[in-house]
């Protein structure tokens, strides 16, 4: 397997990590603190609700951001973690996972405004899988820039210029 | 008169590092400035929906489920400031730029949301203030014992003041905007890039 660009892949993959770190909040570094006050959501508070009855709790404490904003950073660090693996496999990528990311997006958009106005209740765990889903998607996009499986004839015709195609 | 060699100082086509490239400061600007008043819009809507809330006695009232329309709202810009800056000079970027406009573009979403923040408390000095007492007055309403009552709204307290620092602003809003935009940024260069980046 080949691989380029690896400075950038490796900095995107800490810097995801410590994101997703920190959205856990204060409860799974056993803070004492009032959870307000913790470092964690003082941090993401310009960026996400934080309501906590639609956060998940950790050790008493709600975590940092809500339910669907960590879906989306887990489903896209699980996603950036697992390129070399996948990328052997070459699924969804190019065109097809363009129009998957718009189609997730649209979709959780869709889940957001029908909460909101009424027309369903969403769950917690709803919520992440669908921001799970979307940041997943979101790394296929990446498909075989970093990483890529060239797949090499050993056959007896390896590197002979053949006559088939023309 | 010796004639001074002509500078382009104004080529869109001269790059920050002196390449060939097109300078990206257009684009990050126009996007930064874009989003950081989004975000300013939004604090301020999520203030005063605290101030005019009656108090409930519950952690979060339900004016703030609006919130929950515009989370993530401020990572877009990355992606805002690479498209425009593909479309504008119709070229294909490597992701590297893109990651490097978004980081960018969401320094200056940080910025210029903390210094209209600032510039807002000349005109409602009191509005720190009128957060603090509804916060208060709603935790008031809690059914929980006293001292932990008390230790509660003496931490929100904290915090709300905490959110109006400039430096507390900086501290947080630089690196986090920074670092979400670069991944949106990184994106935007893969879908709007005439080419495989």
């Amino acid at each position: 397997m080949e691989y380029r660009n690896g400075k950038l892949y490796l900095l995107a993959l800490v810097l995801i990590m410590g994101v997703v770190i920190s959205a856990l909040g204060g409860g799974a570094f056993g803070q004492q603190e009032f959870w307000l006050m913790q470092w964690q959501h003082q941090a993401f508070m310009p960026l996400c609700h934080q309501i906590p009855e639609r956060s998940f709790w950790i050790a008493g404490q709600p975590m940092a951001v809500c339910s669907r904003c960590l879906g989306i950073y887990t489903g896209f660090a699980l996603g950036w973690l697992l390129l070399p693996v996948i990328d052997c496999q070459r699924v969804f990528h190019g065109l097809v996972a363009k129009r998957l990311l718009g189609i997730m997006l649209l979709v959780n958009a869709a889940d957001v405004l029908g909460d909101f106005i009424g027309f369903w209740e969403n769950t917690l765990i709803s919520r992440w899988g669908l921001g799970f889903a979307l940041g997943m998607t979101a790394t296929r996009l990446f498909s075989g820039v970093f990483f890529n499986r060239k797949i090499k004839s050993t056959g007896d015709l390896y590197g002979r210029i053949t006559s088939s195609g023309v | 008169m010796e004639e001074l060699p002509r500078q382009e100082f104004d080529s869109p086509y001269q790059g920050t590092d002196g390449s060939s490239e097109p300078s990206y400061w257009t684009s990050v600007t126009m996007a930064g400035v874009l989003f950081g008043i989004v975000a300013f819009i939004l604090s301020l809507v999520s203030s005063y929906a605290i101030i005019n809330s009656e108090p409930t006695g519950t952690i979060f009232s339900p004016t703030q489920l609006l919130g929950t329309l515009a989370c993530l709202l401020g990572a877009f810009g990355g992606m805002v400031a690479t498209w425009h800056y593909i479309r504008e000079f119709d070229l294909s970027i490597k992701l590297g730029r893109g990651a490097l406009i978004g980081f960018l573009t969401g320094v200056c979403i940080a910025i210029v949301s903390v210094v209209l923040n600032q510039v807002w408390q000349f005109v409602d000095p009191d509005m720190t203030q009128k957060v603090i007492e509804s916060t208060i007055a709603n935790m008031e309403a809690m059914d929980m014992p006293e001292a932990q009552k008390q230790q509660m709204i003496d931490a929100t307290a904290e915090s709300v003041r905490d959110q109006t620092s400039i430096g507390s602003q900086l501290l947080w809003g630089v690196p986090l905007y920074g670092i979400l935009n670069l991944f949106t940024g990184m994106i935007g260069a893969k879908i709007f890039s005439k080419q495989q980046a």
